[in-house]
């Protein structure tokens, strides 16, 4: 067995176990329970991705796919943060009630507008 | 004089990504960089802080190696078939004051085994961080303050 | 430009050096990925994917740049590992803040939460 044989096998040994990471992300952006919980699986989404490119350049032998790696991971960034300052301005929209741990500060409930709002918009998808 | 320094810097990373050292490449990235400087140009801190090399690249070290027994021991403890989490927000007392100083303390404290940094209080006296094992907060805290903390005061004097 | 194809065949050290790499990065990315579904919320999940996550991709990545067996691309792949490294703490704290600031609670079996909520400020 050649060095190049032996890497040839191991990318695809990488590529199925990546499959099985992207499978579980996708399952837990479906589920959610949050929006922060989904935009956490779209982060860890484009982590994956990264990892698939980068195998498949090693497969290939195509180094350009590299830099579409690191575009990428700017990319993924950049939408990241975005997602966080749109969760900072909109909030977020709970399917699930959850009970507080002990706390030390004031807890306060949510807006009653923002909690109506929430609903609706998730009627509007069911 | 930071500023020029700055450009330098950036001009090395353009060159390394272009991977070519050709003087009109080199001239390019000099003046990609002038241009993105001169863009945030408000933002630039333009005092100059000491370094010493020395400290500042065993705070590097200490960084990788936090890094990979950070991600080791989250992987160990996902596959655990019973996870025995105690998480919680703890109050971080900062004494450091920059702002540099602070956002690398608060990146070193997300990379670090069982801790994420959340925010910094409004007047910049407390930092939030969360634990994944927040049985014992003062003790997280006494680990901070003396291994990071102290690293990066002596890196960075003032 | 040759340096499009990696063509000639690498050798055994290179081989090894880049197998480790690839078997420790696909299985950090997996059991990132585990993680990010049996946590219990969005922070202990944000630990598994800020850390475990940030490695898993960051180790592929240099795994591509040193089968490539060229100085430049591998100077690009460490490059862009150092920026995964910079950003992802910055991604998970921002995320964190804005989902504690919009009100996700801790998992019940959270003990301590000294963050107060009530802030005003939800920085426009």
């Amino acid at each position: 067995m050649t060095p190049d044989d032996l890497i040839h096998a191991t990318t695809t040994f990488a590529l199925l176990v990546l499959s099985l990471a992207l499978a579980l992300t996708v399952w837990r952006i479906r589920r959610g329970p949050s929006l922060a919980d989904r935009v956490l699986g779209l982060d860890m989404l484009v982590a994956i991705a990264i990892g698939f490119i980068a195998t498949i350049a090693i497969r290939t032998g195509f180094n350009l796919y590299i830099d579409i790696a690191i575009a990428l991971g700017l990319v993924g960034f950049l939408a990241t943060v975005a997602f966080a300052r749109f969760i900072l301005a909109r909030g977020l929209s709970p399917e699930r009630p959850q009970t507080a741990p002990a706390t030390t500060g004031a807890r306060q409930p949510k807006h009653g507008k923002a909690r109506q709002a929430a609903r609706r918009k998730r009627r509007g998808e069911r | 004089m930071k500023h020029l320094n700055i450009l330098l810097a950036m001009t090395v990373v353009w060159s390394a990504m272009t991977g070519s050292l050709s003087p009109l490449n080199l001239l390019l990235g000099v003046a990609v960089s002038a241009l993105s400087l001169w863009l945030v140009r408000e933002q630039v801190d333009a005092t100059a802080s000491k370094v010493r090399p020395l400290r500042f690249l065993l705070l590097c070290g200490l960084f990788f190696r936090e890094l990979a027994l950070s991600a080791i021991k989250v992987a160990v403890l996902v596959v655990q078939p019973k996870m025995r989490l105690k998480p919680g927000i703890f109050a971080f007392p900062l004494s450091l004051t920059r702002d540099f100083e602070i956002t690398l303390l608060a990146n070193l404290i997300t990379l670090t085994p069982g801790t994420l940094s959340v925010d910094v209080s409004a007047d910049r006296r407390l930092l939030y961080v969360h634990a994944l094992d927040c049985s014992d907060p003062a003790a997280a805290k006494r680990d901070i303050a003396n291994g990071f903390e102290r690293r990066i005061r002596e890196a960075f004097p003032l | 430009m040759e340096a499009m194809m990696g063509a000639e065949p690498v050798g055994m050290a290179v081989a090894v050096i880049v197998i480790v790499l690839l078997v420790a990065g696909s299985l950090f990315s997996l059991l990132a990925a585990l993680g990010l579904v049996r946590f219990p919320d969005v922070y202990t999940r944000m630990h598994s994917a800020s850390k475990a996550g940030t490695i898993g991709s960051g180790l592929l990545l240099l795994a591509a740049g040193i089968h490539a067996l060229d100085g430049a691309i591998l100077l690009r792949a460490i490059a862009g590992f150092f920026f995964f490294l910079l950003t992802a703490p910055v991604a998970a704290h921002l995320l964190a803040k804005a989902a504690h600031q919009a009100g996700e609670r801790l998992h019940p079996v959270s003990v301590i939460d000294q963050m107060p909520q009530d802030k005003t400020g939800s920085a426009g």
